[in-house]
């Protein structure tokens, strides 16, 4: 921030070079930050055509290098398995524990350590600073009822050539009371390469095959186990709980082994998550690829490269990761992924050295998948049930595979195992030659495409350029609230008699307190508004839309309430100090915190911090009373007043939430009950976007709309 | 409206440091109350300068800023007080001391001084660049315009013609000259009150560690920590990150450079701020806070707290918005880029060493600009009197 004002320095004197250049950049702010802004949008258009391509970084890792020893034997003993386990499913008789046993029984003739882990299904709690703390080892668990648990079956294969300190993690989730096909399947895939491991000579981590069970929810029961690995719990209410349970069941001893005998390894180096689709793909065998954590956090990139380069260069699947469906089909992204390809075609022919266009469709598609690559980071919520191995720092993702047609043939069925099984065996063979653990690759990036990536060196240049126009007009604002103050202008006259006044302690330097005063206040609102829903939440029977109307009615409510008590900030700034740059000063102080809150976000989340730059930036740059506008009529300030009025509608979160739900999923049966969901869902899984709509986005919304309303 | 502040703050905080630590709160509510103290006295002082420099005029019709309240609040609603407070850091304590011996030196009481002094040493090595400060507090009194101005006055009055403002004069003789002489009895009895207060404070250590190997190693394992670096755990300043990247057989040096960078400050700043002993006490707090080896918010809550006795004299102060946008933009990032390096794993060291460069630049600047801010000041008040002179003569 080159906010010198140093402007009230007398003229004559030589100023430093850095106040100079501060000084220039306050005087032509305006220019520079329409010019900051639209670099910004304009790059974040242009990222899907600096992606690069994806390379293997860390050396160690080697995939692909010996041949894969997965053979038909293993796949027909996984072909037993599956066919044991629908059939049980057909005969419906089984309850859930019937499965696992018969799972665990498949283990155990392997030579594996089989152990259960019981676990109960928790209550979404609220968990603010969730982001800040490491996992804790959830002691509250009052409400659980014994008859509802889950029952995770994990089998470990003890390398023969490691010292048990490392691990490789394979998990399958399943539903005990319903088993599917495609689940089925992917107990049979993980299966065939875990007997396969039970005889290699080379594995030097061992092996955990959890074989998770959703009955409520993958991520609760993968997550469920992941604590008790690792904060165990040694007294309290935890054993007290299953104490008290056991009087419920029969065969207590064998429950108590079953807690007992929990079994470890040593610390994970990765984890792969394997489900099968239902659903069956048209031409090709398919692999989706799903990697994204709580708080947009990716697993290293490392990972994602060997599974992409299994899966094309040695077994053929198609590998594909989430895209934004509705951006495929836009009108004027293929106009614009058009005209890049021809300046891409032009640069070339002036220079051959210069490749950088790519074909129209390719651009499309990598907007699309950038677009839902930002949105998904943003949301927060973890796209799989490798998202709970993030909050203890291990690199996990969910492998999707689907098959080209049902697979109610044999041979079909075999092939398919087989591929799946090879593809498991290859990325746990490269993941065993590592030394230690991923740190070569980007844990930032964006995917473009599964070969592609944006890291973070470039995705920040965008955000940079967008944010850094706030400061900018910040100090400009500043400087010239200052330099307008009448009183000032005449001490800076300088001659003798007022010269008296120059000791008057005007404060001339800290006016701006008040107006951070003010600020302040409204960000404490803010935080206000978001404990709100806690409270809502236990209203019983409510639908969203009244849900959201209440939430609405308290946060106005609230708010009136903050400035009564705090003696109404808003009316003795303006008996203190002329009301032109009261506005100036609170729309500086404004820009500040928004900049400062928007840096914190960027390192905390940055798709959450650049979607929200696109929508307050350019409302905060705006900002402007309605009261001048309007006095000066002209075209110009009518303008303004368009554009002020239309950021401050699209700037409001619900509002813009239901504009771009409207713009991408379509207008029809929108209603302000889906703003309040979705609220609700990234509250629930304690995203810190919610933190980021509250604490900054809706304060600086406020204040904004503060700014254009000012009675000057 | 103090105390009513202090009420408050009590009701909604109370319970909250009650589960924490008793001794702790006292030590920062106390330092609150001295700070106020302090700030009265300065205030006095100030006024009294200004009377004696013919600026009374001035001091009246812009009312002079309660600035012992002012940096009381600052100190107590301080969110780094407040999180030291609640972390249950020492730094209350210590701060307390350093407290107690600059209210006792502004107070001219030698023994109350010379305890905090040998305590604040005691608990935290670097207070003992505050000696200086001290003595020149004890000696001149508190901070007064530059001590050539009142010479000049004295001159301009005695040349002039008697019949010349004759009641000023009176008032000029009335008030004894006292802004511009070293008075040499209390600093003796500062001196003297310090010896015996160490002696006692090593007696006492003496005895308590006499079986863990005594004196020697009670100083080889506190001062030898702080000042050979050993722990490189990161905090909020450089030095962790210095030393950790250093060859072992240059260690020895640079710990005499970094080291040696507080001291190379202390002597050109006390002949520049010489008379303003109190300011120079906070310019050598901020400096050591900077450059210490294991820094804390609560040494920046200090420092802090007592610019705002500073609040007349620093009233047109460059860059306070900046710093203060910088002092929430660092305090709010860094806990954020401790938890990416050492909780998510996704980010290094650099990226918390960036935001602790960040603060220790703040630092500077804020350092640099008031010092700056001062030093104008006294221009000012140059200025005024010089006007003042001349009308005088017309």
């Amino acid at each position: 921030m080159g906010e010198s004002e140093s402007e009230n320095e007398a003229p004559k004197v030589k100023l430093r070079p850095i106040v100079r250049l501060g000084m220039f950049l306050i005087s032509h702010s305006h220019l520079l930050s329409v010019v900051c802004c639209t670099a910004g949008v304009l790059t974040l258009l242009l990222l899907p055509l600096l992606a690069k391509n994806t390379y293997i970084s860390e050396n160690a890792l080697m995939p692909g290098s010996a041949n894969p020893m997965l053979s038909s034997q293993e796949v027909s003993e996984a072909n037993g398995l599956v066919k044991d386990l629908t059939s049980l499913d057909l005969k419906r008789m089984a309850s859930g524990i019937e499965s696992q046993r018969l799972i665990a029984q498949y283990m155990s003739n392997l030579g594996a350590e089989v152990s259960f882990q019981k676990f109960y299904p928790q209550s979404n709690q609220f968990h603010p600073l969730h982001f800040f703390s490491s996992p804790d080892s959830a002691t509250i668990r009052e409400n659980i009822s014994c008859s509802s648990y889950g029952l995770n079956t994990v089998g470990i294969i003890r390398a023969p050539r490691g010292d048990g300190k490392e691990a490789i993690v394979l998990v399958t989730p399943y539903n005990s009371e319903k088993i599917g096909l495609g689940e089925a399947l992917s107990l049979g895939i993980a299966y065939s390469v875990f007997s396969l491991l039970t005889r290699v000579t080379w594995l030097a981590k061992d092996i955990i095959w959890v074989v998770a069970d959703s009955k409520y929810g993958e991520y609760a029961a993968v997550d469920a186990w992941l604590r008790d690995y690792y904060i165990p719990v040694f007294s309290g209410l935890g054993i007290q709980n299953a104490e008290m349970c056991h009087g419920l069941e029969e065969n207590t001893i064998r429950e108590r082994n079953m807690r007992d005998g929990f079994k470890r390894a040593g610390t994970m180096a990765a984890a792969l998550v394997i489900k099968v689709a239902d659903r069956s793909e048209q031409f090709e065998d398919s692999l989706s690829i799903y990697a994204e954590a709580s708080n947009g956090q990716m697993p290293n990139l490392d990972l994602i490269n060997i599974v992409n380069y299994l899966a094309v260069h040695r077994q053929g699947l198609r590998i594909k990761v989430e895209k934004m469906w509705s951006l495929l089909n836009c009108k004027w992204l293929k106009i614009l992924g058009e005209i890049l390809e021809s300046l891409g075609h032009l640069a070339k022919n002036l220079n051959p050295q210069w490749k950088f266009g790519i074909p129209a469709a390719d651009y499309v598609e990598g907007t699309a998948t950038l677009t839902s690559s930002l949105y998904y980071q943003a949301l927060g919520i973890p796209t799989g049930p490798h998202g709970a191995f993030r909050d203890y720092q291990v690199d996990a993702v969910t492998l999707e595979i689907s098959s080209r047609v049902s697979s109610n043939n044999k041979g079909r069925q075999n092939d398919f195992l087989l591929r799946g099984g090879r593809l498991i065996e290859g990325v746990i063979r490269s993941v065993n030659n590592l030394l230690e653990k991923f740190h070569q690759s980007f844990f930032l990036y964006l995917l473009t495409s599964p070969s592609k990536f944006l890291s973070v060196g470039v995705y920040m240049i965008t955000f940079a350029l967008l944010v850094s126009s706030l400061p900018m007009v910040a100090a400009s604002l500043y400087a010239h609230a200052n330099n307008l103050d009448p009183s000032f202008e005449k001490n800076e006259s300088n001659h003798p008699a007022s010269a008296a006044d120059e000791l008057g302690i005007t404060l001339r330097s800290w006016k701006w307190l008040y107006a951070a005063k003010k600020v302040l206040v409204v960000h404490l609102w803010g935080a206000v508004v978001l404990l709100l829903p806690y409270f809502i939440c236990q209203i019983p029977n409510c639908t969203p839309t009244t849900s959201f109307v209440v939430w609405v009615l308290l946060s106005i409510f609230s708010l009136l309430i903050l400035f009564w008590i705090l003696g109404s900030p808003f009316s003795y700034v303006y008996a203190s100090q002329p009301q032109q740059r009261e506005w100036a000063l609170l729309k500086s102080v404004t820009i500040s915190a928004a900049f400062i809150g928007l840096c914190l976000m960027s390192v905390i989340n940055f798709a959450t911090a650049e979607i929200g730059a696109l929508l307050m930036v350019p409302m905060c740059l705006m900002a402007h009373p309605l009261k001048l506008d309007v006095k000066s009529r002209k075209l110009r300030n009518f303008s303004r007043v368009a554009c002020n009025l239309a950021l401050g509608f699209i700037g409001f979160p619900p509002t813009a939430f239901l504009v771009f739900k409207g713009v991408f999923e379509g207008f029809d049966g929108i209603s302000v009950g889906d703003f309040w969901n979705w609220l609700e869902s990234i509250w629930a899984w304690s995203s810190a976007t919610y933190l980021y709509i509250g604490m900054i986005h809706l304060p600086c919304w406020i204040l904004c709309i503060h700014v254009i309303l000012h009675p000057c | 409206m103090v105390l009513h502040c202090y009420s408050h703050f009590l009701a909604h905080s109370l319970p909250k440091e009650l589960k924490g630590n008793l001794i702790i709160f006292c030590a920062d509510v106390a330092s609150a109350m001295f700070i106020r103290a302090t700030g009265r006295n300065l205030q006095i002082a100030y006024g009294q300068s200004l009377k004696f420099l013919d600026l009374v005029k001035l001091s009246e019709k812009s009312d002079i800023l309660p600035s012992g309240d002012i940096a009381a609040l600052v100190y107590l609603w301080n969110p780094f007080t407040i999180v030291a407070c609640v972390g249950l850091s020492t730094s209350p304590v210590e701060n307390l001391a350093i407290i107690l011996s600059l209210y006792g030196a502004c107070r001219r009481i030698a023994p109350l001084a010379a305890f905090g002094w040998v305590m604040a040493t005691h608990l935290s090595l670097y207070p003992v660049i505050l000696i200086i400060p001290m003595i020149l507090l004890l000696g001149y009194g508190p901070d007064t315009p530059p001590r050539k101005l009142f010479l000049q006055r004295k001159y301009v009055e005695v040349g002039d013609t008697p019949s010349n403002d004759r009641c000023q004069q009176g008032e000029a003789v009335d008030q004894p000259e006292l802004p511009y002489v070293f008075s040499w009895r209390p600093v003796i009895h500062f001196l003297f009150w310090t010896s015996l207060w160490l002696v006692y404070v090593l007696v006492l250590c003496g005895v308590s560690v006499k079986q863990y190997g005594g004196l020697w190693e009670l100083f080889k394992r506190t001062y030898g920590f702080m000042l050979t670096v050993q722990d490189l755990s990161p905090n909020m300043g450089v030095l962790w990150y210095f030393f950790a990247e250093v060859f072992d057989f240059f260690r020895n040096f640079f710990l005499i450079v970094f080291h040696g960078n507080i001291l190379f400050m202390i002597l050109p700043l006390a002949i520049r701020l010489k008379h303003r002993p109190f300011f120079l006490a906070f310019v050598y707090i901020v400096i050591s806070s900077m450059l210490k080896s294991y820094p804390s918010v609560g040494d920046s809550a200090l420092y802090l707290g007592l610019l705002g006795l500073f609040v007349n004299e620093l009233a047109d102060m460059k860059f306070s918005f900046f710093l203060f946008c910088g002092y929430i933009g660092v305090s709010l990032l860094s806990p954020v880029m401790h938890n990416l390096w050492i909780w998510r794993g996704t980010g290094n060291a650099n990226f918390y060493f960036a935001t602790a460069m960040a603060y220790a630049c703040l630092q500077i600047i804020l350092v640099v600009e008031s010092v700056s801010a001062m030093l104008n000041h006294d221009r000012k008040l140059r200025k005024l009197s010089a006007t003042k002179v001349l009308d005088g003569k017309t």
